[in-house]
Order: structure tokens, then sequence, then C-alpha cells
């Protein structure tokens, strides 16, 4: 991943007014989890799984802040019980950003990943927006995030390798 | 070893009102809610859910108190959060886990399959080699109220063992509803916006 791209995530982040985050870093999102641990303006926690993470932002979100979770594709898997919990259940918004493995511009075919991304967001009722030009990163970002905290639940915002490489 | 209520109901005649409670589902959440009802709690955060949360609350509010109220299923589901708590060390945060040595459930009339701590598993231990210097193990009321009022009293983040027996043998009368998940966010959300001066649940303008 170029440096410049993971830039515009994390613009898109500070646009959005996002000021902590959580995840767990993913070989092709680690420019982006590099910059946030070092950015003063957004706090980030390095979590041990995907599902802690949504659970950090979840208490974040109580306390005043607004919350990320960068998660991998695969990640969103392991975070989906807690997921779908927060969004169904108690009805706390927090976005959610995803490198989208799998999706067109991935240089090997990860079905995996196309089979249950979308499918799994749909079943678990997050809305979410698939982005695929990178001019489009900040401003999706920052829409996503806006729709997340008005209506009081998860959106996730999908980064194909068409936007990102 | 003592029971979850008579360790609840110590906590809930010394916890100062101010201080954030996070409980875990089941009987912690039941028990409590019919202790301590009050704004300042948050109820049902399911399993590998609670002491994440409060991980996150202490965070975002560096200079409130907060407690999870956690069991020992939950937080192996997500064992890796110690990791996490020792090296964010929010001094803010104390971490309880009672600890009955099995997957007991809510309303069960006997104990239920064991967890890893019925084993070789020492959480005491674990919280100290993850880094949490703070930790400890009580096996009774006078203990728990020592421990806890230390924790309350001084930078964290702290780990305190609850060994409770198997079975919840006692337990409070029910007499008041437990909020559910939503009403429960709005109530716990609003007192802190209201205590904390933060907004977080924005215009009101999202569902209509």
């Amino acid at each position: 991943m170029k440096p410049e791209k993971a830039k515009l995530v994390v613009d898109g982040l500070k646009e959005a007014g996002v000021d902590f985050a959580a995840g767990v870093p993913d070989a092709q999102f680690i420019e982006v989890y590099k910059m946030l641990a070092e950015d003063r303006d957004i706090h980030y926690v390095g979590a041990a799984n995907e599902a802690e993470a949504t659970g950090i932002g979840f208490g974040a979100w109580f306390g005043g802040k607004k919350p990320a979770l960068i998660l991998a594709t695969s990640g969103l898997l392991v975070a989906t019980y807690h997921l779908a919990r927060i969004n169904l259940l108690h009805e706390v918004p927090v976005l959610v950003v995803i490198p989208y493995r799998g999706d067109i511009g991935d240089p090997r075919w990860l079905g995996l990943y196309k089979k249950t991304t979308e499918p799994g967001l749909n079943a678990m009722d997050i809305p979410y927006r698939i982005v695929s030009r990178s001019a489009d990163i900040v401003r999706t970002i920052k829409d996503c995030n806006e729709s997340a905290r008005a209506w009081l639940k998860p959106v996730a915002v999908l980064l194909n390798e068409e936007a990102l490489w | 070893m003592v029971t979850r209520f008579s360790l609840l109901k110590e906590f809930s005649a010394i916890v100062p009102d101010d201080v954030l409670v996070l409980t875990s589902i089941g009987n912690n959440s039941g028990f409590w809610g019919q202790l301590k009802d009050r704004e300042a709690n948050l109820f049902h955060l399911t399993m590998g859910m609670c002491s994440s949360t409060a991980l996150g609350l202490s965070l975002a509010l560096p200079n409130r108190k907060v407690v999870a109220l956690d069991s020992d299923g939950n937080l192996t589901l997500n064992l890796g959060v110690l990791g996490t708590i020792a090296n964010e060390a929010p001094k803010n945060l104390t971490i309880v886990v009672m600890d009955n040595a099995n997957y007991l459930g809510s309303h069960k009339h006997e104990p239920g399959m064991p967890t890893a701590t019925a084993g070789k598993m020492n959480l005491e231990a674990v919280a100290r080699a993850c880094g949490i210097a703070s930790a400890s193990t009580i096996e009774d009321a006078v203990a728990f109220r020592d421990q806890i009022q230390a924790a309350l009293s001084s930078a964290g983040p702290h780990f305190i063992r609850a060994r409770i027996e198997a079975l919840d043998t006692d337990g409070p009368k029910k007499s008041k509803r437990v909020p559910d998940p939503r009403e429960n966010k709005y109530q716990f959300a609003g007192y802190i916006q209201k205590t904390e001066g933060v907004e977080i649940l924005g215009s009101g303008l999202g569902g209509g």
C-alpha cells in the first residue's frame, strides 16, 4: 500500500471527527495502522483480536469518543458476534473501515472474503459503502461516520484494491 | 469461599455514586441491577466484551473511575484484553472477575460445565504475567472490601480475582426490572453526558 493512500484513509478519519480507533494490524493496511499509532489526534488501541477491538470502541463511545474500528476483512469475521450485538441490541454507532480483500483489484482471488463480507454485513443489518476510487476515500469515510452517529448504528466502509493501490 | 451475592452486597454498600460500573451478562448484571439501581451502570456485556468495553470507557474518560464486574467464562473468551489493558495502563480501571470456575449462566440450579479456571488456569497469575502489577485474589467478603477500596483509592489498572462459590445459592429479591440494552444505553450515555459535559447521543433525529 502506498503511503499516500494510507494518508487518505487517516485524513478521512480526521475529517469525520474520529478521535479513537481500535483494531488488529494486517499486511494490507499496515501503513494506516502505523500512521494511527503515531497520530496525536486519534488514540489508537492495538487489540489482540477484532472482537476485543469492537468492545473497546463500544466502550469509548460511551465516554464521548467518536470511535472507528480498523479491521482486516478476515477480522470482520472475528468481530461479527460483538458487532452484531452492538448494532442489533445496544444500537451504538461505530465506524468500521475495512480494506476489502476479494473485491475488484485484488491480485489474488480471495473468494472467502467476497462470499462472507457483504453478506455478513447485510445479515448484521450494517449499512456499508464500497469505495473503488481513491478520490472518494475521504468523503465516503466522513459521510459514513456522519450516518453512523445520526442513526446510532455501525456503518462500514469497504476500500477495495482499486482504491488503495 | 463466598457467594457472588455476598460480594456484590459489599460492593453496593461502598461504591461511590460517580464510579461507572459495567457488568457481564448473567447474574452479575441481574444481581447488580437489583442491588444498585443507579444511572452509572452499564449492564449486559456479553461473552468476551465486559473488560474490553471497560477498557475503552476508561481510556475515553481518564478522570473517572471505572469498575468492570466480569466473570471467568466471559473474560477467558477474550483473554488477550489483559495484555491490552496492561499496555494501555489506564489508572482509573479496576477489573473484578467473579471466578466461579464454571459456565453457570443465569437461573441455574446446578453448576455448569467447568471453565479453564476449574483446572490449571489462575487468572491472578495470568493478569500479572500480562503486565498488570496490581493483581490479587480474594476469597471472602472482608478481603474483597479491602481490595476494592484500595483499588478505588489508588492508581491502576487493578485486577481482582474473586473466587466465589460454584453456584449462586443466594441472591437478591427481584423487585425491579433491569433495563434492556437500548434503554440502558440511553440511561448510561445520558448520565455521562450530564456529568462529563460530553456529547454522545447527538441530535436524536436519527430514527423517526
